[in-house]
């Protein structure tokens, strides 16, 4: 009941704070708008740009040349050789998200009107998109050289033929003859292509990883930020509560220590679930109505539920251990901007995690952050299970345990 | 009648720091106590320990019969607390405010509202309940905070330098409050200050408590008492124990005895090794004249003075209040 009570009052407190009202409730989606407007131009931008394609030539020869050639005429692909030896540990690694190779017998095949077959191989996390944009290109331009090659051939056959026939026969190489010959050609090249591609992804077993979009990015990551920068507020309603002596008339006051640091931390408890709420349905709703692409909420409401309460949880066990160090106005600023900004960047909130761990190894698994963002990315974006993400939420759970413990221990109730 | 308060040699230490060496007093049911002493003398101290806001390092007190060491849960039940900080939430108003501090102590519905407008009739601001505390001056904010240590009916309610900056008539507010209580609802008080003047208006009995001990505790009547038949303050160019004997015998004196004056450090920018030597620095000796009658004590000894040829540097002739008696015990003045 005192809980309750010193609950309410804070959030009395609160509701009177216009400036701490914008701060954690309008402040995460104008973050999200900026985020979401800044990065989808880097894509757009990038969208223009041709895609890189590495080709390992075995062939060198002139259909090969051809090939390439025209490749690289048909816009869309930029066309970078590279040797065979290097070619498989670029893709292994990542290096290169996809690689064609021409075949040692391309040349060969093509002129003795055999059908040739190219590779086209993919890294598991190359983005489907540009893979089949690729690959449309390179069957595009195999297809009209094969064409080309097989009317070519037709037409020169027809043109020697035509050279050593008596005159007798010479009306057999009417106009009308040659091109119902070409149209021949050219339906055979549709039924029989002369060129295949073999599309092969290595590993694939290990389901491709689509990038999300830039709004599925912020709307989780933010989130997590703004959630666990709720965290201050309870580091300074502790401190307000010392600075203007209230804290003294409660201990004076029949109620326990515990019953007193719930109270403090419900408030920033509700505030991050209403916070969250606000910030998903924006991402939800409001966001397709500033032209972004909305944000799904995943396939298991039950998993994201947890994972919100556990954040909030674990927000406001952190505000505790914030409030438990800092003696000082300066301190709580200072260690919440060095702590809650610090640990946002670094667990996947403003860079996603998947790229951080690229760059800092297993580093950001050490924060509370990277797990929270972890767990929203994986039921919201992957659309993964409770069961799924099971592994983020009891390392949520353990952070909110060994931060009210430390809290407790190192808080200063004289 | 057993005692409300009995105070049982109370210590607090911060690591080698004794900020309160071992105090006892007792305070009677319905009485007005006063602790007296100046700012850092150990009374907020006291009262923190005493309302369960820190625990005492050793020692103990009994509230109503309740160990504080065991039994703080019921004390807090009985005890009310107005601290010396403005201990108000400025945003909201008096009433929430109040409201909270109700809710706090186990209130709820007609009760606390009942109490919460009784507290605001004591105060005088039942007009001005649901303006937030910030806009009230500062004189209103202490009555709300008054009244916030009322709204349980505690039978022991301990004030802790109430007064601070507030204007006169606030003050005087103050006062009748106080004793309105004291007297209408036989509400013991433990009202602390640095005022000896508003101690010596509302208690009877007071403890003078300076660097964590009390010096003295009695009734005012019997600690001004202490100052005999007045003290006078002698400033002269030099002293030795002769001239303090012959001052002791003159007529009218009962004793003189020179107050130990402490040396001025030296100015920080003159220390260091390269500094040429300088004169010492020393300050002028104060005699205290403890007078059978201050009167004749004063005559006796500017004549005596005269007779030997000795400079007057400086005569002040201590009023007999708790100021003087301050300054009598410790050599120090209330507000240094």
């Amino acid at each position: 009941m005192s809980a309750l009570s010193v609950a309410f009052k804070d959030i009395q407190i609160f509701l009177k704070d216009r400036g701490a009202l914008f701060q954690l409730f309008l402040l995460p989606l104008v973050f999200i708008v900026a985020y979401s407007a800044v990065t989808a131009s880097f894509e757009t931008e990038e969208q223009d740009q041709r895609i890189p394609l590495p080709v390992v030539d075995l062939d060198g020869g002139r259909e090969a040349k051809t090939l390439l050639d025209g490749l690289d005429r048909a816009g869309g692909v930029q066309v970078e050789l590279i040797d065979e030896k290097d070619a498989t540990q670029m893709l292994e690694e990542n290096e290169i998200a996809r690689l064609l190779t021409i075949p040692e017998d391309f040349t060969e095949g093509i002129s003795e009107g055999r059908t040739v077959t190219l590779r086209l191989v993919s890294h598991p996390d190359a983005s489907l998109e540009k893979t089949e944009a690729v690959r449309l290109v390179v069957e595009g331009v195999a297809q009209d050289m094969a064409l080309e090659s097989q009317i070519l051939a037709s037409l020169q056959q027809m043109g020697e033929m035509q050279a050593n026939a008596p005159p007798e026969y010479q009306e057999a190489f009417a106009v009308e003859k040659i091109v119902a010959q070409a149209q021949s050609q050219f339906d055979r090249s549709q039924d029989r292509p002369l060129v295949t591609i073999e599309q092969t992804v290595p590993g694939q077993e290990s389901e491709k990883e689509e990038l999300p979009s830039t709004a599925e990015v912020a709307v989780p990551g933010f989130t997590v930020l703004f959630v666990f920068l709720t965290a201050q507020a309870t580091a300074r309603s502790f401190y307000d509560e010392k600075k203007i002596g209230s804290f003294r008339r409660l201990m004076a006051a029949p109620i326990s220590k515990a019953s007193l640091l719930a109270g403090k931390v419900v408030p920033n408890f509700i505030t991050a679930l209403i916070q969250t709420a606000i910030i998903f349905a924006f991402g939800a709703f409001g966001l397709s109505l500033l032209g972004f692409t909305p944000v799904k909420l995943g396939n298991d409401p039950v998993a994201l539920v947890i994972a919100v309460l556990l954040i909030a949880l674990c927000s406001s066990a952190l505000g505790v251990v914030i409030a438990a160090l800092a003696r000082t106005e300066s301190q709580i600023g200072g260690l919440s901007t060095l702590i809650l900004w610090g640990l946002g960047t670094l667990g996947g909130s403003i860079i996603p995690y998947f790229i951080l761990e690229n760059m800092l190894g297993p580093i950001p698994m050490a924060l509370p952050h990277y797990w929270a963002n972890r767990a929203l990315d994986d039921i919201m974006v992957r659309g993964m299970m409770l069961a799924d993400v099971s592994l983020a939420l009891i390392m949520l759970l353990g952070f909110t345990l060994v931060f009210f413990l430390v809290g407790l221990w190192r808080f200063d109730f004289d | 009648m057993p005692p409300i308060l009995e105070v049982d040699n109370l210590v607090k230490k911060y690591g080698d720091f004794e900020a309160v060496k071992g105090i006892n007093f007792e305070v009677e049911e319905g009485e007005v106590f006063g602790l007296l002493g100046p700012n850092g003398a150990g009374k907020t101290q006291t009262i923190s320990m005493l309302t369960g806001v820190i625990q005492p390092t050793s020692g103990t007190a009994r509230i109503a019969g309740h160990d504080i060491r065991t039994e703080m849960n019921e004390a807090k039940k009985i005890n009310g607390l107005v601290p010396q900080d403005l201990a108000l939430y400025p945003t909201l108003s008096a009433r929430a405010n109040l409201n909270f501090f109700g809710r706090i102590y186990g209130l709820s519905g007609k009760d606390l509202k009942e109490r919460v407008e009784d507290v605001l009739r004591i105060v005088a601001l039942t007009e001005r309940a649901d303006e937030a505390v910030e806009k009230y001056s500062g004189g209103m904010k202490r009555r709300v905070n008054i009244a916030a240590g009322l709204l349980h009916h505690p039978k022991l309610l301990f004030l802790d330098e109430p007064t601070v900056g507030v204007d006169p008539q606030s003050r005087n507010h103050i006062f009748e409050s106080v004793m309105r209580l004291n007297r209408e609802r036989g509400m013991s008080i433990v009202y602390t200050s640095h005022y000896m003047e508003e101690v010596e208006l509302l208690c009877k009995r007071v403890a003078i408590i300076d660097e964590g001990k009390i010096i003295a505790l009695d009734t005012i009547k019997d600690l001004i008492a202490l100052l005999g038949g007045g003290v006078i303050h002698v400033g002269l160019e030099r002293v030795d124990d002769a001239l303090l004997a012959r001052l002791s015998a003159l007529p009218g004196v009962e004793i003189a005895v020179l107050i130990p004056q402490p040396v001025p450090p030296p100015p920080a920018e003159e220390e260091g090794p390269e500094v040429k030597e300088r004169e010492p620095v020393t300050a002028t000796p104060i005699v205290k004249i403890v007078a059978e009658n201050s009167q004749k004590a004063v005559v006796s000894v500017i004549s005596f003075l005269n007779e030997q040829d000795i400079t007057l540097t400086s005569l002040e002739i201590l009023e007999p209040n708790l100021e003087s008696v301050f300054l009598h015990l410790t050599g120090k003045k209330l507000r240094e």
